[in-house]
């Protein structure tokens, strides 16, 4: 696989370079900001990016942000994020725009060689791989995973197209249902998975994260 | 400062050019507002005893709390004064602080000192107001008639008039020192532009109490000045602390965990190359495989400690400074909420950030208060809400338990009042046994 790293911690970087080499992998580009992943993602045009998520200038959230511009830009590539710590709020934005290709994963994880390397060829081949501490934050511990019994096979189908990225008139369209049937669908996950009204971006990406880690 | 002492210039000059000099008009004019305010302080003196015997009734000491907030107007009118002409400038004294209901802001007008001193300043200033008068009228007012001697001693404007002045000693005593000659009226010309050249050095002396006065009454307390002050540095204090927590969890977080990521991955990548070695020994050497075996074990223990030291490392930085604050208060509670083993509902309403240690102390209160509704209520449904009321933060943590919580010495709730109070917050708790339990946490939005 042809890999860009952005990594703004040296010797992690280095490290990563030298593990992703010495397993056959080659790295395009290692970057430390991300501009500079940008550049290097449009130049090289990797089959995958690994992305930290708080790098320079303002060691909040850059990595994240050039990871969701790169995948609006660039579908077809993979994107791994990882950071120090799961932010649900993090996987929530990344997972906005459907979750083909997309890993999120805590830093510790890349101890686990081969792990590691499993998860980046499965984000490669456009399957989403999520840290199990998302699960454990997001979901309360497992106590909703029942939830997802409850479904209805119709809305499970919804929520698998929610899943990709699907609009609510997208999803409409594929399974020949009126815009009207769709959003009846939506509003019973929600209920079904427990998701408290609130901000309904926010409700459909977690109601995503159940299917996903069913 | 007040352009009284001049650089560079003879102190003649100054001397003499004094009555030509902005100061010099602006404490004349400061003087000549005298006789009004010596009606305006007992006039309002009478107001303040009026207002307080007729405090039985019901409009009574309402009234009575309106009149200490008017002497807080009418104080700061005369220190503005005094700072613009007279050149006291005078530090404003505190802000009047009440809590938000109608009964708090009843007391703290009533309790206002600097209201009441202002009062007290209105009559206090009375002897110091006359003299400043006097002085005026004295010297600057003498100084014009006897400049103007030559135009009029011919023909004595006060020898004109009524007969009760015309028969007064005043009248008798100026008909005496009317100059008869016009030798003798340039002379008095000569004394009265003497007077005048003067009569800015004298008013400025004569000005003297009423600064005084000024100062000790309508400016801040000394216990006042020193609170302002403890609470500067208290401010500064906090958001030192603020600062250099979020630096220490920054150094942990880009230095010494990603340091540790790095030592995890090459031990998990020696753990990969040591297995891949010992399936690849030749079956003879069996020494070197009782090594390689050691080997592995000691290399796979030092890649377990290395991550579970990751772990601890990451629970401590996120006890340090959570990442999600960064992203504002909002934000972390829903991430703290989302994350709760209880279904917790969040409302969040603030239009603006407040301090960096404001928002640090308010998440950190949330995470205990429901870590408390875990451990101790029973409850299966928490609420948060956060919102920003008359410039203060309101946080407020329900849940549906069993309620009888209590504030004692030793338990959390204490423990978290203490941390409220650094920044002058308060904590309410209501839990009525069976619940359920409200708690309250009012904070600055700005310290």
């Amino acid at each position: 696989m042809r890999i860009v790293i952005a990594e703004d911690a040296v010797m992690l970087r280095d490290g990563l370079c030298l593990l992703l080499t010495s397993r056959g992998h080659e790295v395009v580009a290692a970057v430390g900001d991300g501009e500079a992943l940008r550049a290097a993602v449009q130049e090289h045009r990797p089959d995958l990016a690994v992305i930290d998520v708080r790098m320079p200038p303002s060691h909040t959230d850059e990595g994240l942000r050039a990871a969701i511009e790169i995948r609006r830009t660039r579908p077809e590539l993979g994107v791994l994020v990882f950071s120090q710590y799961i932010e649900t709020h993090y996987a929530a934005r990344l997972l906005a725009d459907g979750a083909h290709g997309v890993g999120y994963l805590l830093k510790e994880r890349v101890a686990d060689v081969r792990d590691f390397l499993t998860a980046l060829e499965r984000i490669a081949a456009g399957e989403t791989v999520l840290d199990p501490q998302v699960v454990t934050q997001i979901m309360g511990a497992g106590r909703r995973a029942e939830a997802l019994e409850e479904l209805t096979p119709r809305e499970r189908e919804v929520l698998e197209l929610m899943a990709q990225g699907r609009s609510n008139s997208a999803i409409a369209e594929a399974l020949f249902l009126s815009y009207g049937s769709v959003e009846k669908h939506v509003t019973q996950i929600f209920t079904k998975l427990g998701l408290p009204p609130s901000d309904n971006d926010h409700r459909r990406v977690l109601a995503v994260l159940h299917y996903l880690q069913a | 400062m007040d352009g009284r002492a001049g650089h560079g210039v003879p102190p003649w000059r100054v001397m003499a050019g004094a009555p030509l000099r902005g100061w010099a008009w602006r404490e004349l004019a400061y003087a000549l507002t005298m006789p009004l305010m010596i009606l305006v302080g007992p006039v309002y003196l009478f107001v303040v005893v009026l207002s307080v015997l007729i405090t039985t009734s019901v409009i009574g000491v309402p009234l009575l709390a309106l009149v200490v907030l008017g002497a807080r107007g009418l104080g700061r009118v005369n220190r503005a004064l005094a700072g613009a002409l007279a050149g006291a400038a005078i530090p404003p004294p505190p802000a009047l602080r009440s809590g938000p209901g109608v009964l708090d802001r009843l007391a703290a007008a009533l309790g206002d000192v600097t209201g009441w001193r202002a009062v007290l300043h209105g009559v206090a200033r009375l002897p110091a107001a006359a003299l400043a008068f006097a002085a005026a009228a004295g010297l600057w007012g003498l100084g014009l008639v006897l400049l103007t001697c030559p135009l009029w001693w011919q023909n004595p404007p006060f020898a004109a008039g009524p007969p009760w002045w015309r028969d007064s000693a005043l009248a008798a005593a100026l008909a005496t020192v009317t100059p008869g000659t016009w030798s003798g009226a340039l002379l008095m010309s000569a004394a009265g532009a003497a007077l005048l050249v003067a009569a800015p050095w004298g008013l400025h002396l004569a000005l003297a109490p009423e600064r005084w006065a000024a100062r000790a009454l309508l400016g801040p307390t000394r216990g006042a000045l020193r609170i302002r002050a403890l609470e500067q540095t208290r401010t500064r204090a906090v958001d030192e602390a603020a600062a250099e927590l979020r630096r220490i969890e920054r150094d942990l977080h880009d230095g010494t965990a990603a340091r540790l990521v790095t030592l995890a991955m090459r031990l998990g990548m020696a753990q990969e190359d040591l297995a891949h070695a010992a399936q690849t020994l030749p079956d003879d050497t069996r020494d070197g495989y009782e090594r390689l075996e050691r080997a592995r074990a000691l290399v796979d223990g030092a890649h377990r400690d290395a991550k579970d030291t990751l772990t601890e490392l990451r629970e401590l930085i996120h006890g340090i400074h959570p990442a999600a604050l960064d992203k504002g208060l909002e934000v972390a509670l829903a991430t703290l909420a989302a994350r709760h083993p209880l279904s917790v509902t969040l409302e969040a309403d603030l239009p603006r950030r407040p301090s960096p240690a404001v928002e640090s102390i308010a998440f950190f209160c949330t995470a205990e208060l429901l870590a408390n509704v875990v451990k101790h209520s029973g409850a299966r449904h928490a609420g948060v809400e956060v919102r920003e009321r008359q410039g203060l933060l309101r946080l407020l943590v329900r849940d549906d338990g069993t309620g009888g919580a209590v504030m004692g010495a030793g338990t959390g709730l204490s423990g978290l009042a203490d941390r409220i109070g650094v920044v002058d917050g308060r904590l309410a708790v209501h839990s009525p046994r069976g619940g359920p339990t409200v708690v309250t946490v009012e904070l600055p939005m700005y310290i």
